[in-house]
């Protein structure tokens, strides 16, 4: 496929930089919304969970879970298997509805997200076992997440009314952008379905991109894609963060692309949160390497981009 | 929906609207003039409403992937609603009467659609064929819908239009191809439209749609509604230009087995594959009559002709659903890609539908 050859990104017009850690002050004209309250002092967490709690029938998978998430930054909730990742992500998206706690966003606080609404808040996610739209084209799948945005009535889509046409351009030209930006240009004719599965994990991103969300919640974004395509999409996310102002939560068990990535990272064990910090704090955190890496692997640690 | 967008990509927009062009011409032109009333009263008026029902159940199975068992229910409301329209309020014109027996047959399918919102995979299903079930059982119990006719049988009023009838063969053929055109424009464009992708989101992925900020339950109710109305108008043209004299019995969970194999024989989730599945199920019962009488003699009667048509079509959806699951549509877009390659014409490859 495309672009899938090249460790490092093949950008079209020089927008970025290949390098992976693409300084921030550069593209604070672009990246408008996340970096403009940035060090200016106190300002509130993008997300903010507070004492969640969450068992299914007797078992805890998450306990008195606290987790703040700054704007613009990227925050890693890493551990085992079974650690609560997973569970903590469907929290956050509304598809749980926590024992107790409360689940912040922004301004709005719930006791259970509504996932109907979530687009609205700015929120959108990716999901571990790929959730694309495998009917529909490559650029079908990422106008549909602006689906949210589209306020013409089915009867006006079909009239094709000023406003089913305005909303229409101007979501065509925002899907060409992210299309662009991820270099899926030339697979955005082609079905979902007929794309290998690294392609497709690029295809989830532009649709979660295309929304310029606020928030961007990622499910094991690194889960079954070669080193290569890993080192690309970990620039992707990166370049997600500065060119498209969107805070990242992404949640893996690939320590070694997250620590290299992540602003802050937490880690959670059992459903408890057993460390939080910078990924150097975390990396010699004596409670993280008894529980999670175990013996140290010089291979895991290898991969640190 | 992408399918005409994907094949007008594909051979060029010229190419696709001379070919439409000649299309037009000829449905519209040349066969009324030329063609028999044979032709048009048993072959293509019978394919024209058939079609347009599977373009109404394709848009709810095929692309909002909701399964139907009941499509003859709403294909029986749409007609009987016609015929209660005009008999009793009759300063309304038939196309009216037609459009509004539509939104009859659009409210009876939310109705039961409602279930789906609940129910996922294959028990909506059971819903449609309650719906089957009940609106044969109403139109046979109460004597209202057929204007107190001992069993259920009821009379259409002849076909007329702005001062035009349309009485004969090739009339009653024109109105139906009429209708079918402008619904089938309609619904391409609903396909098209940001509710078309909303539609297969839904089927392919109902909780990333739902993330995404779909709204399921306006989606799959707009989804029964739009397919409902389309199989109800197909069901006014079944009554009013093709049989003209229509009973409950006629619509029988055996119709709705039909329109449920045409769009899987002709292809899920494909507006062509509609109208060519629903040409196959036209025309190969008459295929197979001739051939079995010419093989067999008297031996082939109606009978023979009945059960092995059953077969045959029996045959052919395993066949299909096993090698070819996206029907004949998939085998013509092969065809017409290999024929591209042969005149030097480069082609992308086959999409999707």
């Amino acid at each position: 496929m495309i672009a899938a050859s090249a460790g490092v990104l093949p950008l079209d017009g020089g927008l970025v930089e290949p390098a992976l850690s693409a300084p921030l002050s550069t593209h604070a004209d672009v990246a408008d919304r996340a970096f403009v309250k940035r060090g200016s002092g106190e300002i509130q967490p993008v997300l903010a969970l507070a004492d969640i709690s969450l068992s299914f029938g007797g078992v805890a998978a998450l306990r008195d879970i606290d987790l703040e998430v700054a704007q613009g930054e990227i925050r890693a909730v890493i551990g085992p298997n079974g650690a609560g990742k997973s569970s903590l992500l469907n929290v956050i998206s509304g598809l749980y509805r926590p024992d107790r706690g409360r689940v912040r966003l922004g301004e709005h606080s719930f006791a259970h997200v509504p996932t109907a609404r979530l687009a609205q808040h700015g929120v959108v996610r990716t999901f571990q076992n790929l959730a694309v739209f495998k009917g529909l084209s490559v650029r079908d799948n990422v106008l549909m997440g602006l689906a949210h945005r589209v306020r013409a009535g089915f009867l006006r889509q079909i009239a094709g009314t000023p406003l089913a046409r305005r909303i229409d351009t101007e979501n065509r030209a925002a899907a060409e952008d992210v299309i662009g930006f991820l270099h899926l240009r030339e697979v955005r004719d082609r079905a979902a379905g007929t794309l290998p599965y690294g392609l497709l994990k690029r295809v989830e991103l532009a649709r979660a991109l295309v929304a310029r969300p606020s928030l961007l919640l990622l499910d094991e974004p690194f889960a079954g894609v070669s080193l290569g395509e890993k080192r690309e999409l970990a620039a992707h996310v990166r370049n997600a963060r500065d060119l498209y102002g969107a805070t990242i939560v992404l949640i893996e068990h690939d320590i070694g692309v997250v620590m290299g990535l992540s602003d802050r990272v937490a880690v959670l064990d059992y459903g408890r949160k057993i460390a939080d910090g910078t990924p150097d704090q975390v990396r010699s955190d004596q409670a993280v390497v008894d529980a999670y890496l175990g013996v140290a692997h010089a291979d895991e640690t290898e991969l640190a981009l | 929906m992408d399918t005409i967008a994907s094949t007008s990509h594909r051979t060029g927009p010229v190419a696709e609207s001379i070919l439409v062009g000649v299309a037009a011409v000829i449905a519209f032109g040349v066969i009324p003039l030329a063609g028999s009333d044979y032709l048009m009263d048993a072959v293509l008026t019978p394919f024209l409403a058939l079609a347009l029902a599977a373009v109404g159940l394709n848009v709810l199975t095929g692309y909002a992937g909701q399964v139907s068992l009941g499509s003859a229910a709403f294909f029986a409301v749409g007609a009987y609603a016609a015929y209660n329209l005009h008999l009793r309020v009759p300063e309304l014109p038939l196309l009216l009467d037609l459009v509004l027996a539509g939104f009859v047959a659009a409210a009876i399918g939310i109705v039961f659609g409602l279930p789906s919102l609940r129910l996922r995979g294959f028990y909506p299903a059971v819903s449609t064929l309650a719906a089957q079930f009940f609106v044969q059982w109403a139109l046979t119990k109460f004597g209202w819908f057929s204007n107190d006719n001992p069993s259920g049988v009821i009379d259409a009023p002849a076909l007329s239009f702005a001062g035009y009838s349309f009485t004969s063969a090739a009339g009653r053929y024109l109105f139906s191809l009429a209708v079918v055109t402008v619904a089938t424009i309609l619904t391409l464009r609903l396909l098209q439209s940001q509710t078309g992708r909303n539609f297969i989101a839904v089927r392919d992925h109902e909780i990333a749609a739902k993330v995404i900020g779909v709204p399921l339950l306006q989606t799959k109710l707009l989804a029964f509604g739009v397919s409902s109305f389309l199989i109800g108008v197909a069901g006014v043209l079944w009554a009013f230009a093709y049989l003209r004299t229509v009973e409950p019995a006629g619509f029988n969970l055996d119709r709705s087995f039909q329109i449920l194999f045409i769009i899987i024989i002709g292809g899920l989730a494909s507006l062509r594959g509609a109208f060519l599945g629903a040409a196959f199920i036209v025309v190969f019962p008459l295929m197979l009559s001739r051939l079995g009488a010419a093989l067999l003699g008297g031996v082939f009667d109606s009978g023979v002709l009945e059960m092995s048509q059953r077969i045959v079509i029996g045959a052919l959806i395993i066949a299909f659903l096993i090698t070819e699951p996206r029907g004949l549509i998939a085998l013509w877009d092969r065809f017409r890609a290999a024929i591209g390659r042969r005149t030097g014409r480069p082609r992308q490859d086959i999409s999707y539908n």
